[in-house]
């Protein structure tokens, strides 16, 4: 009886918890929190072991129609290209619950990645939503920036048109590209947030 | 042949490309939207120069919605591209107020079922009339049930351009109508201000003086993305008169410096059954507006328990309250020369119930008024039966003073025998109760817009001011029986007291004359008639009880005089309940002449004979589907001073009734270039005599203020 009673205080406790981790979106210019995800190739990959270089953590659902805009274009494995060659890590993290929309095997994941020409260092599996709910990621996609030394420097979206359509890819700011280019060449960038747009995080 | 040839070739080519987009549109978005496109122009014509409505109408499959202007966390904003003919120009977006969608951890905005989007389409004078125009939309939206898909919806509607006013599609007359109630109010008697606190958004919601409505739960909708947190429950939070809304905002918020937006009160914003969304524009300040009401001023307060106090020390003298308690103080009197001690403990029961029984009827009434009743202080002399019993109480009371029959002579001290101390007390509480129950009526023409204030304050501002009227009407009996010096000055027991209590009889049967005046206002002479003849019988029913029902008569007769006397008070009464309804007189008739705006049915010609004779005319376009129409006839229409004003300034008021659809009325709203209602028309009367629109969202103020035209 108390053993339940305890377990059930715990539950209450970790909803309470959880809640305000949800509560709390992540403030950038602050540190931002170590995890470890296996990716789609069964290698474990954690943001500590990347420090000292930036870190762009990309939430992804294939099947969403604005993940699909950015890869049906071409534009976010453009910037993926780009920028990892340039000596940044760039982690893809799908926080879809099994059986939701855009949770998928490691065979599908493949021939997925494959079919986009998907250029990230890393598709990480998150499917319990534990990292996605640790980030507050909102929306598919929803960019978070981490700079070499751990600290957040942006949070939010990837480009300042809200709309499924590509067209609307060019007349965007892209504001990964805007943080990436700033920090790259040297120059100072004060951390910033946006609000993200997208399909809901499919926890 | 050749052509024939090339002919079935463009067939086959243009029948693959359709196979291939329709392929590629399964690809891309999974078939057929759920959610269709359907325009609906409010009028049969168009006029150049003029203007009309359409409603893009949206149905979604169930299960799927879409989304508001602003989406909330995720989604887009469903977006309508019009194509229209050279000349015609659409204006903004009206949008409905949104649900809050929850799909934990996100909050969306948006609509499940139907929703008809309107926007007002204006046209050019240069359009001539005799053609036809093509009125063509697109809807791009994102619809969403667990996933979401981007799609479109095209719609077409022709109308042909006449030179006369358009007159409206009477298939969709009631759809405008409830697509209009669910738009946001654009302007209001409520004064709001915002500010920010930390991380918090602060809205102060300030009623208007009318608003005596039940007020519980508001959310608030702001139209720019991303500054609240939309998760988070927005609280509201009752200070004196007005209401504070707590909003949290969402972390690292860019707060704009004007805060726009939608508030939704599921109570309504004019009452219940009103317009549910208010739209808010306020300049985010340092400060927010002070609270309304002043009640919860300290300074208004103490005057507030002056006043009560000293109303409640002139209650006693009251004609209905002077007798109970005349009655108690003879009481103490005699008990005064048995011991000493007694009295002011006596006086303290007392007190108790007093205050204990007008607690109870101000906890009552709070607690009526907080289910939405809408009720004053007295309004139970509102109820011609309990204006019966009250008469036939104090009447039976009235002769009991008069020496017909003794009330319960073996519980009262009037005999001057002691009592057991617990029945004592029992008697002083009892008797303070009943004071306060008789107290009641003559309350409500002496002190019932007092406390009618008191009533409309918070709660704990009413019961104070409850508490220390129960005080005052309390304070002298008090006074004299805790002080043995005071009890020295009145007279010793003895004959007086008896012509005392004869005199008090007289003043209960003013009472009573006053409580049959009230009753035949509300019921007419016939039920005032009925209930004399009720009290007739019932003082033969005392007469006999007192005359051989007392102490002195063998127990034989005593049983049977009380029977008898049982019988013919129960029996009159108890008709008199039952058939009260039968002879009361709804007195509609009387009041129209003398309360109330006297609403005559529309006719145009009895219109345009009082406008050419220069006289002041008031039209109320209205039907019993529009729901506006219904708030504005109970906000506006329903005051006193916007009743008298018509009454005074002798304006003609007519009621067009729409609600069967009426082709003269129809006629007539077209004139004002009109198609729906509500609509109200003042001519203000003089030589010009032109008439003029009063906006479709009234209050006592608007109305007023255009009355203020006529002479």
């Amino acid at each position: 009886m108390i053993r339940r009673k305890i377990s059930a205080g715990n539950l209450i406790l970790g909803a309470v918890l959880l809640a305000a981790a949800l509560a709390m979106a992540l403030e950038v210019n602050k540190p931002a929190p170590d995890f470890t995800l296996t990716d789609h190739q069964g290698k474990t990959h954690s943001l500590s072991q990347y420090k000292g270089k930036y870190v762009v953590l990309e939430w992804i659902n294939f099947d969403c129609p604005f993940v699909r805009k950015h890869y049906g274009s071409g534009n976010m494995q453009a910037l993926q290209k780009e920028y990892t060659k340039k000596g940044v890590v760039w982690l893809s993290v799908c926080s879809s619950a099994p059986g939701k929309q855009g949770h998928f095997d490691a065979k599908e994941i493949t021939k997925r990645l494959a079919e986009a020409g998907g250029a990230q260092t890393a598709y990480l599996i998150d499917a319990e939503g534990k990292v996605g709910r640790l980030y507050g990621a909102k929306t598919t996609p929803h960019m978070f920036i981490i700079d070499p030394e751990g600290k957040l420097i942006y949070n939010g979206a990837i480009d300042s048109i809200r709309s499924t359509d590509k067209d609307d890819i060019k007349k965007a700011e892209n504001y990964v590209r805007t943080v990436l280019d700033a920090v790259l060449n040297g120059k100072e960038v004060k951390p910033f947030t946006t609000v993200p747009y997208g399909c809901s995080v499919k926890y | 042949m050749m052509s024939r040839k090339r002919h079935s070739f463009l067939l086959v080519f243009i029948f693959l490309i359709t196979m291939a987009s329709q392929a590629l549109a399964q690809v891309n978005f999974g078939g057929e939207p759920h959610t269709k496109l359907k325009l609906i122009p409010e009028v049969t014509s168009v006029q150049p120069g003029g203007s009309f409505w359409v409603a893009a109408r949206l149905s979604m499959e169930e299960g799927w919605h879409i989304y508001w202007r602003n989406p909330g966390d995720t989604g887009l904003e469903t977006e309508i591209v019009w194509d229209l003919p050279e000349g015609f120009k659409a204006g903004e977006l009206q949008w409905p107020y949104p649900e809050k969608i929850i799909e934990d951890p996100l909050v969306v905005y948006g609509f499940h079922d139907v929703i008809y989007l309107l926007t007002r389409i204006d046209v050019d004078k240069s359009v001539k009339p005799g053609k036809t125009v093509e009125i063509k939309a697109k809807a791009n939206f994102l619809e969403c049930a667990e996933v979401c898909i981007p799609g479109e919806g095209a719609d077409a509607v022709t109308l042909p351009v006449k030179a006369e006013p358009p007159r409206p599609d009477t298939r969709w007359v009631e759809v405008f109508a409830e697509a209009r109630s669910k738009l946001p109010l654009k302007a209001t008697d409520w004064q709001i201000s915002a500010s920010r606190k930390a991380n918090e958004l602060l809205i102060r919601l300030n009623p208007p003086q009318w608003f005596t409505f039940p007020f519980k739960e508001v959310t608030f909708f702001p139209y720019k993305m991303g500054f609240i947190d939309n998760i988070a429950p927005q609280k509201i939070v009752k200070e004196n008169g007005s209401y504070l809304l707590k909003i949290k905002l969402a972390d690292n918020a860019e707060v704009p410096s004007e805060i726009e937006g939608i508030l939704v009160n599921e109570d309504g914003w004019r009452g219940p059954g009103s317009e549910k969304s208010l739209e808010i524009k306020a300049v985010l300040g340092e400060a927010l507006a002070p609270a309304a009401g002043g009640g919860g001023k300290l300074s208004s307060v103490w005057l507030a328990i002056l006043f009560s106090f000293l109303g409640g020390i002139i209650l006693n003298l009251m004609p209905c309250v002077l007798p109970v308690l005349s009655i108690k103080i003879m009481g103490i009197i005699n008990q005064a020369h048995d011991e000493h001690t007694e009295p002011w403990k006596h006086g303290a029961v007392f007190t108790l119930g007093v205050l204990v029984s007008f607690l109870v009827l101000a906890g009552i009434l709070l607690i009526l008024k907080a289910g939405g009743a809408q009720l004053g202080w007295g309004f139970q002399l509102q109820e011609p039966l309990f204006l019966t019993f009250l008469a036939a109480f104090m009447f039976v009371f009235g002769l009991s003073m008069f020496g017909v029959f003794e009330i319960g002579t073996s519980l009262t001290t009037v005999e001057g025998k002691v009592q057991p101390k617990r029945s004592g007390f029992a008697a002083s509480f009892v008797s303070g109760i009943l004071a306060t129950i008789v107290a009641t009526p003559c309350t409500a023409p002496f002190m019932g817009s007092a406390l009618g204030f008191a009533l409309a304050q918070p709660a704990w501002v009413s019961l104070i001011v409850f508490t220390f009227l129960g005080l005052g009407m309390a304070f002298p009996f008090m006074l004299i029986s805790s002080i043995p010096a005071l009890l020295r000055y009145i007279p010793k027991p003895g004959r007086w007291m008896e012509s005392l209590k004869q005199f008090m009889g007289f003043l209960l049967v003013a009472t009573v004359i006053w409580l049959l005046w009230v009753l035949g206002i509300q019921a007419g002479a016939t039920a005032v008639i009925i209930v004399l003849f009720d009290l007739l019988i019932t003082a033969l029913g005392a007469w006999v009880y007192g005359r051989w029902g007392n102490l002195a008569m063998p127990p034989k007769t005593r049983r049977t005089a009380m029977v008898i006397a049982l019988i013919l008070v129960l029996g009159s009464n108890g008709y008199v309940f039952a058939n009260l309804d039968q002879y009361a007189v709804t007195p509609q008739a009387e009041a129209a002449s003398s309360e109330g705006i006297p609403w005559q049915e529309f006719s145009q010609e009895k219109v345009d004979e009082l406008v050419a004779a220069g006289k002041p005319v008031f039209i109320d376009f209205t039907a019993a589907w529009c729901l506006s129409c219904q708030v504005n006839d109970r906000v506006a229409f329903s005051d006193e001073t916007v009743q008298k004003t018509f009454r005074n300034k002798k304006i003609t008021a007519f009621k067009a009734d729409w609600t069967s659809r009426d082709e003269h009325i129809a006629q007539a709203l077209a004139k004002f270039g009109r198609n729906s209602v509500p609509l109200y028309v003042l001519y203000p009367g003089g030589n010009k005599n032109e008439p003029m629109l009063l906006p479709e969202i009234i209050t006592p103020g608007i109305v007023l203020d255009a009355l203020e035209l006529v002479k």
